[in-house]
């Protein structure tokens, strides 16, 4: 489990992060989510030790983390970096050894993932010569080289198509089944809604979720839908119920206990007809909408 | 399937790896290599190389003048001589198997050297000198005078208090090729050491490099593979060069004391380079893309410049001084050990002055590129990246 403890950093007196606390579970994959500038890239400096937290520490499993221990992460960042002159296998081999690995144990260990993501014929090409997608999965390619510990990945699926949306999710599902935190930051939230196990809300450098995506989704488990053959607008002063929504004849409300749920459901099909009444199930970008309020 | 080989060894070997890869890199040093072997030899062909002139004389007065010629020619001129009948010698000159012919007027007061289609040069300033000197004997043996008693260039003697010509000419010589190769290789190597990062900080590939290995790691593995890449080329410069002037049939006068001069001036551009390579460094990771560098390695480039002019021009105690001035020293001291009058102790001053001059620029450099290479955004100035946090 990755921990970040009471993190801040400021930027010539701007503070962009502010006593920031979260945690990455193993065998999970948590999703961080937040607006442009909100300080996610900051913070996932902070973890890689690229930058220094003015405050705070960051640990993995409990350890501190230091020059030892960060090595074994996997990192991909924000604004992509790898040689474009260079050929793929090349530059993935220097990464490897840079990362303890033999020169031919870093050419088996590219070669494999990139004949997973379909790009063994193409090791040689430079990479400039690489569509922006292939060049993306070149380096995801990279930052899984040497097995990490830990994966930190910065807007991984941006710029992809929906074949390789499909392949990166798997992989990333792979690597959180073995038990590696996985931490990538995405503003794609439909995407987040079907891949995390976990989500990260931050806004304006602070914390503002830090839960499982069930959990998420149960502080909102009492809602229902409710859709009628005519006005809506007497749910107001039903006793038992919070009208959270209502627009002609739709209304989301939250109801007191089950028994108000049935009874009024019960007056609703006495007044006419009901053609929905539904637990509302949110979408993860409903709650961080609602979150971010 | 771990190996413990240090990073900055990775970063080194990539670097070298590159370079070989590089055919403008291994064309240009090839090219090098041969004008080095083509220059030696052709310096040894231009002192061995004697003229050989046939001259026939259509009467008994020019004949005399080509007697004197062959007397007073100088060793590497060989001359035959023949009298032949006027048309005989047109004959054999339209023919080629003359280089001229020599006739005089009835009076042998006045002479024509004809050639094929041009007179040499060589041949007949021997033959005017050779024709005054008969016309003068003449004169004076009319007057009843000896021509021994006449003054002659050979009265005046030169000589000099310090050191003599033929070595300066030398030193001055070796220090131009020893400049030339210290100014070529702090742009051969020094330049690509500056791109090279930043390349990585353009492209970003320095956030991944960094969150593998330390940052001191990758600037020490840039800087020692282009140093070894230049020392190597220097080594083969210098030694293909030496060796073909000790092979060549010409004895090459001073050949010890270049080779001597030769191994300081490998040490010299080892420091010098050291610390070029530092600046280097830290001017490419101050910019952000390679445009900046043109403007930022502006001062780098003067001092080059210096380097080139002081060993090409500088004499006496600016000399001096340049030899102990890091950088400038590299050709300075060197040009300075060529012409000999250097104590022994001050190779190893000036030496010392560099290394440690090298250690603080070195130092100085990790500190700049640490925190501005990391830095996105604009171009920084060397304020602005001290100013930097980490």
């Amino acid at each position: 489990m990755l921990e970040l403890n009471h993190v801040s950093r400021s930027f010539a007196q701007n503070l962009v992060l502010d006593d920031i606390s979260f945690t990455v579970p193993g065998g999970a994959l948590t999703g961080f989510v937040g607006a442009n500038g909100a300080g996610k890239t900051t913070t996932m400096r902070i973890i890689m030790g690229l930058l220094s937290a003015d405050s705070g520490s960051v640990s993995l499993n409990g350890q501190p983390l230091n020059g030892a221990t960060r090595p074994n992460f996997g990192y991909m960042p924000e604004e992509r970096g790898l040689y474009p002159k260079q050929p793929v296998i090349d530059q993935l081999v220097y990464l490897g050894q840079l990362h303890g690995l033999s020169r031919s144990g870093a050419r088996k260990r590219a070669m494999e993932l990139l004949a997973r993501f379909g790009l063994a014929d193409r090791a040689k090409s430079k990479l400039e010569s690489l569509s922006l997608g292939n060049q993306q999965r070149v380096q995801v390619t990279a930052a899984l080289l040497h097995e990490p510990d830990v994966l930190i990945l910065d807007e991984p699926f941006s710029g992809l198509d929906p074949i390789a949306v499909d392949a990166m999710s798997s992989i990333l599902r792979d690597y959180a089944a073995r038990g590696v935190p996985v931490l990538f930051s995405s503003h794609q939230l439909d995407l987040l809604d079907v891949l995390v196990d976990h989500l990260v809300i931050i806004q304006d450098g602070r914390i503002l979720a830090n839960s499982s995506a069930a959990g998420l989704r149960a502080t909102q488990a009492s809602r229902h839908r409710l859709s009628l053959g005519s006005d809506t607008g007497w749910l107001r002063n039903e006793p038992g119920v919070t009208v959270i929504d209502i627009s002609g004849h739709d209304a989301l409300v939250n109801f007191d206990s089950e028994s108000d749920a049935q009874r009024v459901l019960a007056t609703a099909m006495s007044r006419g007809p009901v053609a929905e009444f539904a637990i509302h199930r949110p979408s993860l970008a409903d709650i961080y909408r609602e979150i971010i309020k | 399937m771990n190996t413990t080989t240090a990073p900055w060894l990775i970063v080194a070997l990539r670097e070298v790896e590159t370079k070989l890869r590089d055919k403008a890199f291994i064309i240009s040093t090839i090219v090098t290599l041969l004008f080095i072997i083509g220059s030696v030899a052709l310096t040894g062909f231009l002192a061995n190389r004697t003229s050989n002139f046939a001259v026939a004389a259509t009467d008994d007065a020019s004949f005399r003048v080509l007697e004197q010629v062959i007397q007073d020619r100088p060793e590497d001129v060989e001359l035959s001589i023949s009298r032949l009948a006027p048309e005989q010698a047109e004959q054999q000159l339209s023919a080629e198997r003359l280089n001229a012919t020599l006739s005089g007027s009835a009076d042998a007061q006045e002479f024509t050297l004809t050639g094929f289609n041009a007179v040499d040069q060589e041949l007949s300033s021997l033959v005017r000198e050779a024709m005054k000197t008969v016309k003068t004997d003449q004169l004076l043996a009319e007057a009843g005078l000896e021509s021994a008693g006449l003054p002659d260039n050979e009265d005046l003697i030169l000589d000099q208090l310090h050191g003599d010509s033929e070595r300066a000419a030398m030193a001055s010589a070796m220090a131009l090729v020893f400049s030339f190769l210290f100014y070529m290789a702090a742009f051969l190597f020094g330049m690509p050491i500056a791109n090279s990062v930043i390349e990585e900080k353009q492209n970003r590939v320095v956030e991944i490099l960094a969150s593998t290995i330390r940052l001191r790691q990758l600037l020490a593995g840039k800087i020692i593979g282009n140093v070894v890449l230049a020392m190597i080329q220097l080594l083969a410069f210098l030694s293909i060069g030496l060796l073909a002037a000790y092979i060549s049939p010409i004895q090459i006068p001073f050949l010890g004391v270049v080779t001597q001069v030769a191994g300081w001036f490998v040490v010299f551009f080892f420091g010098g380079f050291l610390l070029l390579a530092g600046i280097w460094a830290a001017l490419g990771s101050l910019a952000t893309r390679t445009e900046d560098l043109q403007q930022s390695s502006g001062p780098v480039v003067g001092l080059l410049m210096a380097v080139l002019f002081i060993g090409l021009y500088a004499k006496g105690s600016f000399l001096v001084v340049a030899s102990y001035i890091p950088i400038v020293s590299s050709a300075a001291m060197p040009s300075r050990l060529l012409s000999g009058e250097v104590a022994f102790w001050e190779p190893i001053l000036s030496l010392a002055i560099l290394l440690a001059a090298c250690w603080l620029v070195l130092l100085f450099a990790e500190k700049i590129y640490g925190r501005a290479v990391m830095h996105t955004g604009g171009a920084l100035t060397l304020r602005k990246a001290l100013k930097l946090e980490v």
